[in-house]
């Protein structure tokens, strides 16, 4: 990580316009939400306020997320097209771990800011939470960081097959930008789907509903189903990887 | 220390076609190939020697050593490295094994070699002591103390190599795997980095290299294999390999008249440097050197002559021409 850090502040301008650009880029999505309401239209069931909560903590958890899991996506879509992953194979560490170090991203700190300013923004207009929901988020929130921690394991492992495809960036944006919405504005069937087949509705909506005192102890089975997601994780990106087949020497 | 039972290794890959048809036909179907790039080979290595791996391109040789080294994993075969399965026994492995890659690095672009070292030292959890001690004697070998700090990208192609070969040693290795390790440098700076793999040889490290580069085979190694579509063709020391083509030797000759292009048998034009100027192969065995130069100096007039042992080259060539084994298609 000090080696990453010291890299990074080789470009220290590109560094801080990269996290500014995520600062903003991150703030896009809750502006736009600040428009609808002040037009006098509304997430059903949910105060401007409230939906804020959720996406603050959707921001939050890939403020975390993604400085230190999803730079493998990236790092392993390049060196296994440049056969370049060569190199973490020769280091003795585990693989993973490695691929992790190697795509740990600073930049991605930026998200952390944004998401602080939006979490503090959003906690102004709810009434304060007691102690046994902040325990029910932490909790939750874990599980959401390690939701999106088993999603980069998927996406980084799919890459020993499919060499060289960038669109899993794609795939991830256009299937985790409904998790920055609250989950019962959409229909039984999405919410299901959202819950039970792809968790998006687990990273935000689930821990920030816990705080609003809106879940029960009975959501804490996400930490479990997490759990399940990370193991299954783990073992899809260890079989992938026995795909690997270098490039030509 | 390193014996290899029958190791193959075989992979697919789609077959595409270049025109507008083809690329559309393979939108929907796509003939796949089954390429062997490693074909049951078998060999040991002893402690301490020096070996180079040979051959043309795509001839089997980086897939060898990346099973060697523990990256790859074989179709099938068997391979005991320092007692270990490579690919098996990865991180035990890896401990004990260095790689220098010419053409991929290991240096961090953006920051000084030495901030890479130090994150070696982590990883191979180096103490401090080992650390410092090894540093500062692979840093007197190879003269790199001044650069050291200089960002990577600031270095010339020597002054990376040579650091490239400090993140190597820096672990103590008992076997290093060298992927063309001279590659694009210049004369001095091969002969700097020659010089490192002779003097860390003489403690007994095992060196595998493969390079297109003969005058390292000359320079370095005492065992040569030459691996061509996927199967070992030779293995043998360097003096074995030049007698595969019996008592053939390189004669550059300067005539007053010009040699023509068709000679008498056991002789073989390699090359017409002047219109008075050739390079021939001399088969000592069809045609001795006493009469040769007698004839010679009667019809052409010798000026200047000069007899050498035929180059590797040459050998080489004759070796990587030998006949192509077919893929099988699936």
């Amino acid at each position: 990580m000090r080696v990453k850090l010291a890299e990074m502040m080789a470009y220290r301008s590109h560094f801080i316009l990269s996290v500014l650009l995520l600062i903003v880029g991150d703030l896009v999505v809750p502006l736009v939400t600040l428009l609808v309401y002040r037009s006098g239209a509304s997430f059903p069931g949910w105060t401007l306020h409230e939906a804020l909560l959720v996406q603050a903590v959707f921001v939050l958890a890939k403020g975390i997320a993604f400085p230190f899991f999803f730079g493998m996506v990236g790092t392993t879509l390049s060196q296994v097209r440049e056969g370049t992953f060569d190199l973490l194979l020769l280091r003795p560490r585990p693989v993973m771990f490695m691929s992790m170090l190697s795509g740990f991203d600073p930049d991605d700190f930026g998200r952390l800011v944004s998401g602080s300013v939006l979490f503090a923004f959003a906690m102004q207009g709810i009434v304060i939470p007691g102690g046994a929901a902040w325990v029910q988020f932490s909790l939750l929130f874990i599980a959401s960081i390690a939701i999106l921690f088993s999603m980069s394991l998927f996406l980084s492992g799919i890459l020993f097959r499919w060499v060289g495809s960038s669109r899993v960036f794609d795939i991830f944006d256009a299937v985790s930008g409904f998790g920055m919405y609250p989950g019962t504005i959409f229909s039984k069937a999405l919410q299901n789907v959202f819950t039970y087949i792809l968790p998006i509705g687990l990273i935000a909506f689930v821990p920030a509903s816990a705080l609003l005192g809106r879940e029960g102890w009975g959501s804490l089975w996400t930490l479990a189903s997490a759990a399940a997601l990370v193991l299954l994780g783990i073992v899809y990106w260890n079989r992938m990887l026995k795909n690997y087949t270098s490039a030509g020497g | 220390m390193i014996e290899v039972n029958e190791l193959s290794k075989k992979y697919y890959t789609f077959e595409r076609g270049h025109t507008m048809r083809e690329v559309i036909k393979t939108l929907v179907h796509r003939p796949m190939k089954e390429i062997c790039a490693v074909n049951r080979i078998s060999f040991k290595i002893e402690q301490g020697e020096m070996v180079a791996f040979l051959g043309p391109n795509g001839a089997g040789k980086s897939t060898t050593l990346k099973m060697l080294t523990g990256v790859l994993h074989p179709t099938s075969g068997e391979v005991r490295s320092l007692g270990l399965v490579p690919w098996k026994q990865r991180r035990e492995y890896v401990r004990r094994i260095g790689a220098v890659f010419g053409q991929k690095s290991q240096l961090i672009w953006d920051i000084p070699p030495s901030d890479a070292f130090y994150m070696n030292k982590a990883i191979y959890s180096i103490s401090d002591k080992d650390y410092a001690e090894t540093l500062d004697e692979l840093v007197e070998l190879l003269q790199v103390g001044d650069v050291m700090r200089k960002p990577t990208r600031q270095l010339s192609l020597g002054e990376r190599m040579k650091c490239e070969f400090i993140m190597a040693m820096l672990h103590r290795p008992e076997l290093v795997f060298l992927d063309e390790p001279t590659i694009g440098l210049d004369m001095i700076a091969k002969e700097n980095i020659r010089s490192f793999i002779r003097s860390m040889n003489k403690r007994k490290v095992t060196f595998i290299l493969t390079t297109h580069d003969l005058e390292d085979v000359e320079l370095l190694a005492e065992r040569v294999m030459v691996i061509n579509h996927g199967q070992i063709v030779v293995d043998d020391s360097l003096n074995g390999l030049r007698n595969r083509l019996g008592n053939k030797k390189s004669v550059r000759l300067t005539t007053e008249q010009p040699v023509p292009d068709s000679l008498p048998a056991g002789l073989k034009l390699l090359e017409r440097i002047g219109p008075l100027e050739v390079e021939l192969e001399i088969d000592t065995s069809a045609l001795a050197l006493k009469p040769f130069i007698s004839q010679f100096n009667e019809s052409y007039g010798i000026i200047d002559m000069a007899i050498e042992a035929l180059p590797i080259e040459a050998v080489m060539k004759q070796l990587y021409e030998q006949s192509h084994t077919p893929v099988h298609s699936v």
